[in-house]
C-alpha cells in the first residue's frame, strides 16, 4: 500500500539533490587595504560569515564605506588578496567566472561601443549562435526600455539609462550568481519600482542566486529573502533579518512596514 | 512620495506570469523615451561661421600690417618684400613648375620618413605596452637617446649614411619615432582599470582583452601621437633640407636666402606652413572621426 506507492517526480527531485547545489559560502572573510607609503592598514572587512542557499535572494544594506562593494569584488574574484574562503558549490572560487555576474556600482560601459554592443559584451563568450545572441540582446534592451537607443553611445544617454544598460549586460548571460551593486541607485522611482519587479520576476523564473547591495531599505525588504545589515569600522555583519513574507510583497502591509522600520532603526543606532 | 508611487505600482494587477523556464521576457510597460526628428536650426552654422571668421582675424591683421609696413617703407624692400611681390613670386613658382618639383621632393621624403618612423614607433610602443619586461629593458635607453636633438645626430648620420636620400629618411623617421612611441606606450598605461575588470568579469581571454579593450581605448591616444609625430617630421624635414640637399622646400629657402631673394624665401615659407597646416587638419579630421563614440574630450570654461 503506502509502502509500495511509487515516488512522485517531486520526491525523486528531492532525493537527488545535486551535489553542486550548495550555494555560496563566505567563510570568515577579512580584508585589509595597505595604502602605499603609509604603514597603516585599512581594515575593511572583518570576519564576514554568510551561507547563501542556491537561488536565494540576499540583500545587503549598510552605511557608505562599510565594505559592501569590496565584498562583491571578492565574490566576483577580482581581488584574491583576502583572508578566509569563498566557496561556490563547495569549491573555492578561483578568479572570475562566467557563472558569477555583476552589475557594478558605476556603470562601466565601454565608451566606444553602442548600447547594443555594450549589452552584447555580456554574451561575448557565451555558447550561443550569433542569431541567438542578437535576439537575447534585443530582449534585454527591451526589458530595460532602451529599444530606441540601441545605436546610441554611452555619452549620449543619461546616467540612469547607462545604469539600465549595465543591468541588461549583467542579466543577459544569466549567471547562476548575480551580484548587484546599487543597480537602481540612479533611477527615478517609477523605473526603479518596475525594474525591482522585473528583477524579482527574472529571479523567480531562472533561480539565480542574487546578492543585491542597496541603500534603500524599502527595496531590501521588498526583494530579499534575507536582509543583511552591515556596520562599518571595520565592515562586518551586524544582523541578518529574515523576510518571511509572500511574494509579490505589499509595501503597505503591516508586517512589511514593521520589518522595514526594524532595519531602519539599526541605522538610527549606528549613527 | 516615492513610496506611494511604489505601492501604487505594486497594486497594479500584474498578469499571471508563466513560471516555466521560458526565456522570453515581458515588454517594458512604461513608455520608453522616443527619438524625435528635429529640423536643424540655423544657429549652428551661424556660430560656425563666426568661429571661422575669428580664426582668420589675426592672419588678416598681420597681412594688413605687412602691407602697410612695406607701403610706408618701415623696412627696406630687400628685407621685407611687399605681399603683392611675394604673391607674384608664388605665381611664378607655380607656373614654372618649380613649386611642384620642390614640394613633391619634400613630401616624398616626409611621407617615407614618417611611415618608417611611425611604424617603428607604434611597434616599439606596442611591444613595451604589452610586455613590462620589454619596457624595463628599452625605455630607459630610449628616454636617454631622445634627449639628443636631430642636429646633434647630424654629423654622425652624415658619416654613416652619406649626404643622399637615406640620410633624410633616417632623420625624419627619427623625429616621428619619438612622439609616436611615447604616445603609444602612454595609451597602454592609461587603459582604464575599471574596464579591464569588466573584461575579466565576462571571461575575456588575454587576446580579447587586448583586441577588445586595450586597443580600442588606445586608438585615440596613438593617433594623437601620429599627428604629433607628423608635425615633428615636417619640421625636421625643413632643417634637414636646409643643411643637405639640392631640391625640396627647405632647399628652396636656403638657396634663395643665399641669393638674397627674400620674396622667394617668404613664398617658400608660406608653402611650407600651408602644407603642414593642411596635413595637420587632415589628421585632426580623422582623429575626430575616431573619437566619435566618446565624450568630447574636455570642457571649456568660456
Ligand atoms: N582599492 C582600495 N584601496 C584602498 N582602500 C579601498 C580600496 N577600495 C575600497 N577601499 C576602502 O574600503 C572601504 C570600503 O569601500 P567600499 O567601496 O567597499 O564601500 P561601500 O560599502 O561599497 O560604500 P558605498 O555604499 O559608498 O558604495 C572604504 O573605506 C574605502 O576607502
Ligand atoms: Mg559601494
Amino acid at each position: 500500500m503506502s509502502a509500495t506507492r511509487p515516488l512522485t517526480t517531486q520526491h525523486v527531485a528531492q532525493a537527488t539533490v545535486q551535489p553542486q547545489d550548495n550555494g555560496l559560502r563566505l567563510e570568515n572573510i577579512s580584508k585589509h587595504f595597505t595604502s602605499a607609503g603609509a604603514d597603516t592598514q585599512l581594515h575593511v572587512l572583518d570576519n564576514v560569515q554568510l551561507d547563501i542557499a542556491p537561488g536565494e535572494f540576499i540583500t545587503i544594506v549598510g552605511a557608505s564605506g562599510c565594505g559592501k562593494s569590496t565584498l562583491l569584488r571578492l565574490i566576483l574574484g577580482l581581488d584574491e588578496a583576502f583572508d578566509g574562503r569563498i566557496l561556490l558549490d563547495d569549491k573555492p572560487i578561483r578568479g572570475t567566472g562566467l557563472e558569477r555576474g555583476i552589475v557594478f556600482q558605476d556603470h562601466r560601459l565601454f565608451p566606444w561601443l553602442t548600447v547594443e554592443q555594450n549589452v552584447a559584451v555580456g554574451l561575448k563568450n557565451a555558447p550561443l549562435s550569433a542569431a541567438q545572441k542578437r535576439e537575447t540582446v534585443r530582449e534585454h534592451i527591451q526589458l530595460v526600455g532602451l529599444q530606441d537607443f540601441t545605436e546610441s553611445y554611452p555619452h549620449q544617454i543619461s546616467g540612469g539609462m547607462a545604469q539600465r544598460v549595465a543591468i541588461a549586460r549583467g542579466l543577459v548571460n544569466r549567471p547562476s550568481v548575480l551580484l548587484l551593486d546599487e543597480p537602481f541607485g540612479a533611477l527615478d522611482a517609477l523605473t526603479r519600482t518596475r525594474l525591482q519587479r522585473e528583477l524579482q520576476h527574472i529571479w523567480q523564473q531562472e533561480k539565480i542566486t542574487m546578492v543585491h547591495v542597496t541603500h534603500d531599505v524599502d527595496e531590501a525588504v521588498y526583494l530579499g529573502d534575507r536582509v543583511v545589515v552591515m556596520q562599518p569600522h571595520p565592515g562586518r555583519i551586524r544582523r541578518i533579518v529574515d523576510v518571511d513574507l509572500p511574494r509579490p510583497r505589499n509595501r503597505s502591509d503591516a508586517r512589511f512596514i514593521a520589518l522595514r522600520d526594524d532595519v531602519l532603526s539599526d541605522f538610527a543606532e549606528l549613527s | 512620495m516615492a513610496r506611494a508611487t511604489a505601492e501604487a505600482l505594486d497594486r497594479q494587477h500584474l498578469p499571471a506570469k508563466n513560471l516555466a523556464p521560458v526565456k522570453r521576457l515581458p515588454n517594458a510597460p512604461t513608455r520608453p523615451a522616443r527619438r524625435v526628428a528635429v529640423p536643424k536650426s540655423t544657429k549652428a552654422w551661424q556660430t560656425r561661421a563666426a568661429n571661422i571668421a575669428l580664426a582668420w582675424l589675426l592672419p588678416v591683421a598681420l597681412l594688413g600690417l605687412w602691407y602697410i609696413g612695406t607701403e610706408r617703407g618701415w623696412l627696406s624692400e630687400q628685407v621685407l618684400p611687399p605681399p603683392a611681390f611675394v604673391y607674384q613670386t608664388l605665381g611664378d613658382l607655380v607656373s614654372s613648375g618649380d613649386l611642384w618639383l620642390n614640394a613633391s621632393a619634400s613630401l616624398q621624403r616626409v611621407v617615407v620618413g614618417f611611415l618608417i618612423g611611425s611604424a617603428l614607433g607604434v611597434a616599439l610602443g606596442l611591444a613595451m605596452g604589452l610586455s613590462k619586461t620589454v619596457e624595463d629593458y628599452l625605455l630607459p635607453t630610449f628616454n636617454a637617446l631622445v634627449q639628443i636633438p636631430v642636429l646633434g645626430w647630424m654629423p654622425f648620420a652624415l658619416l654613416l649614411f652619406g649626404i643622399g636620400e637615406p640620410l633624410k629618411y633616417v632623420l625624419i623617421a627619427h623625429a616621428a619615432l619619438v612622439p609616436v612611441t611615447l604616445c603609444t606606450l602612454q595609451a597602454f598605461h592609461e587603459v582604464p582599470k575599471r574596464l579591464l575588470e569588466v573584461g575579466r568579469a565576462y571571461g575575456f581571454s588575454q587576446r580579447q582583452i587586448v583586441t577588445d579593450i586595450v586597443l580600442p581605448s588606445a586608438v585615440a591616444p596613438i593617433f594623437t601621437g601620429l599627428r604629433l609625430g607628423f608635425t615633428k617630421a615636417w619640421l625636421s624635414l625643413v632643417v634637414v633640407e636646409l643643411l643637405a640637399s639640392s631640391e625640396g622646400l627647405g632647399y628652396l629657402i636656403a638657396y634663395s636666402r643665399q641669393l638674397f631673394q627674400l620674396d622667394l624665401v617668404m613664398a617658400a615659407v608660406v608653402v611650407v606652413g600651408t602644407i603642414g597646416l593642411l596635413i595637420d587638419r587632415g589628421f585632426e579630421f580623422i582623429e575626430r572621426r575616431l573619437n566619435r563614440g566618446r565624450p568630447v574630450k574636455t570642457g571649456r570654461l568660456a
